[in-house]
């Protein structure tokens, strides 16, 4: 037999024992100069309206203001989809100057089109997928926008068709599930510690202990529909509300949740 | 075909050792050949319950470094001779596991014949506990009626949906049962205990088996005698009936119910 006693906290990797899951990590190399991974990171994108520096700087300043735990040199992304044209180098530095000034440090843009992709070369920025292409909100949000906008990237995903996500296993504690541009529809129960987010309305057709974040890009007409309230946070286009104790006249009902003028309320399902 | 079956909890303490030892034992009984094995590598356990701590040579980190062959490292129960242990290393950590390892030795057992082979998971979510699970045709997850251990057994349910081999081909889903241990009839009467039904409610599973809190799954530990060979004892009947469940048979829940306190013991207050 071989010796068997060995330490445990060897620093060499052992022969065989190097682990499967760990691509990345050069084997053969007993010292590298670092560790490349990817990690799913959390990060806020914005979504730029205006091609003023100073109404993008007063914008940011506001919103830092008033949550800066949360936003102080929060690292951001920079959707330049909506402006158009789009900026030219010297535009952007001048509109990514003024989001650093106003405490948020821009990091990259969002990828969409081919200038897009030129501006981010010029400036030496990197390129991140975009989390939800702007491009093809449903109709009520491009009515906003000029008439005459140039054509855009074509959509990632959606097609403004308005059947929502379907999900019929139970969430379970740690759990996440996101319907993207969607309605997210559960036919079975979100436990607690887990997460279900819709950029849409979010329906459970089962008890609800987790947390439930409806329009989770901005969109305040959004709701939350359960047929069993026990939810541990629920949370619509930002306003959200954390419950250590529940009513009795919520909790195990159902229960529907809306935003009324920014603010959130909740009400038994009648 | 060999049916892999990980006995797991993600909470430490709950019984996934004496579940593991019991199932393993009450599966020969019925004749199948079984082996299993112990993933709690560092902390090694299951030969203690089964009464081979003194016969252990190899164990399976020298099987997974082929440093012996899996024939070599297979302990022989002496109460069963279709039943298999193979016990984990105490000198080592887990990062002496490896995927291709784990699969190695599993497909050895299944070209081997091996009907059953019980893998007896670490507590946690880390890689030995991972690895337990990865390979899983069944789990039975071990869970006491006691808020930490829910949640914990919550998650557990979601990696075992998501993080397992089966989960990622998508071919089928790795068939989930709950097992309920340290059940204490009188202290749920009194309403300091959670209900079967309450475990099942925020789990949304059915319970396979309920073993009752008993002081011979503790004698039985020590002695080496898994506590389904003691057929005095409720615990080992509930085991027992638990895996003639896992085999199909439709057998009532006992146990379950709060003994009524008989004319003699009320006035003595026994």
């Amino acid at each position: 037999m071989r010796v068997r006693n060995r330490p445990n906290s060897s620093v060499e990797p052992e022969a065989g024992g190097t682990e499967p899951l760990d691509l990345l990590t050069p084997q053969s190399a007993a010292v590298s100069a670092g560790e490349l991974r990817f990690a799913q990171l959390g990060i806020a994108q914005f979504a730029l309206r205006s091609g003023d520096p100073a109404t993008v700087h007063a914008e940011i300043a506001a919103r830092v203001a008033a949550a800066p735990a949360l936003l102080t040199r929060a690292p951001v992304v920079l959707d330049v989809s909506a402006l158009d044209p789009t900026p030219d180098t010297a535009q952007m530095q001048a509109l990514i100057e003024a989001v650093r000034s106003a405490g948020l440090l821009p990091v990259g843009l969002t990828h969409g089109t081919v200038n897009e992709e030129a501006l981010a070369r010029a400036l030496e920025l990197p390129l991140f997928a975009r989390f939800r292409a702007s491009s093809d909100l449903p109709a009520a949000a491009a009515v906003e926008r000029k008439p005459a906008a140039a054509p855009r990237a074509a959509p990632v995903v959606g097609t403004g068709s308005s059947v929502g996500m379907h999900h019929a296993l139970p969430v379970r504690s740690g759990q996440q599930v996101y319907a993207r541009q969607r309605d997210l529809i559960l036919t079975a129960m979100v436990g607690n510690g887990a997460e279900v987010i819709a950029d849409g309305s979010i329906h459970v057709y089962g008890t609800l202990r987790g947390r439930a974040l409806a329009g989770a890009s901005g969109d305040a007409t959004a709701r939350i529909y359960c047929q069993n309230f026990q939810a541990e946070l629920i949370s619509i286009a930002g306003q959200y509300r954390v419950f250590e104790e529940h009513s009795p006249d919520l909790h195990g009902k159902p229960v529907q949740a809306w935003l009324d003028d920014d603010k959130l309320r909740i009400a038994p399902l009648a | 075909m060999t049916e892999i079956i990980v006995v797991t909890s993600g909470k430490g303490g709950v019984g996934k050792t004496t579940t593991s030892a019991s199932l393993a034992v009450g599966l020969a009984k019925r004749g199948r050949k079984v082996a299993v094995i112990d993933f709690d590598v560092g902390l090694r356990n299951l030969d203690l319950i089964m009464g081979c701590e003194r016969r252990v040579v190899y164990d399976f980190v020298n099987v997974i470094q082929n440093e012996c062959t899996i024939k070599q490292a297979l302990i022989k129960d002496k109460r069963y001779e279709n039943l298999f242990v193979l016990a984990a290393s105490q000198t080592r950590d887990k990062d002496a596991l490896t995927r291709e390892g784990v699969e190695r030795v599993l497909d050895e057992l299944r070209e081997a014949d091996f009907d059953y082979v019980v893998c007896d998971s670490p507590a946690g979510i880390e890689k030995g506990a991972f690895l337990a699970m990865y390979f899983a045709d069944r789990a039975i997850v071990v869970v006491n009626p006691e808020v930490s251990s829910v949640r914990d057994s919550d998650r557990i349910l979601g990696l075992l949906a998501s993080k397992t081999r089966h989960a990622e081909v998508g071919t089928r889903r790795v068939e989930q049962h709950l097992l309920l241990t340290r059940y204490n009839p009188e202290r749920v009467a009194r309403g300091d205990m959670m209900s079967i039904a309450d475990v099942e409610e925020i789990l949304g599973l059915e319970i396979l088996g309920v073993v009752p809190e008993s002081e011979s799954v503790l004698a039985g530990s020590n002695a080496g005698t898994p506590v389904i060979l003691d057929n005095e004892s409720p615990a080992g009947q509930a085991y027992d009936d638990a895996v003639g469940r896992l085999l199909g048979d439709s057998l009532p829940m006992r146990f379950t119910e709060a003994q009524k306190k008989g004319f003699l013991s009320r006035l003595f207050g026994a």
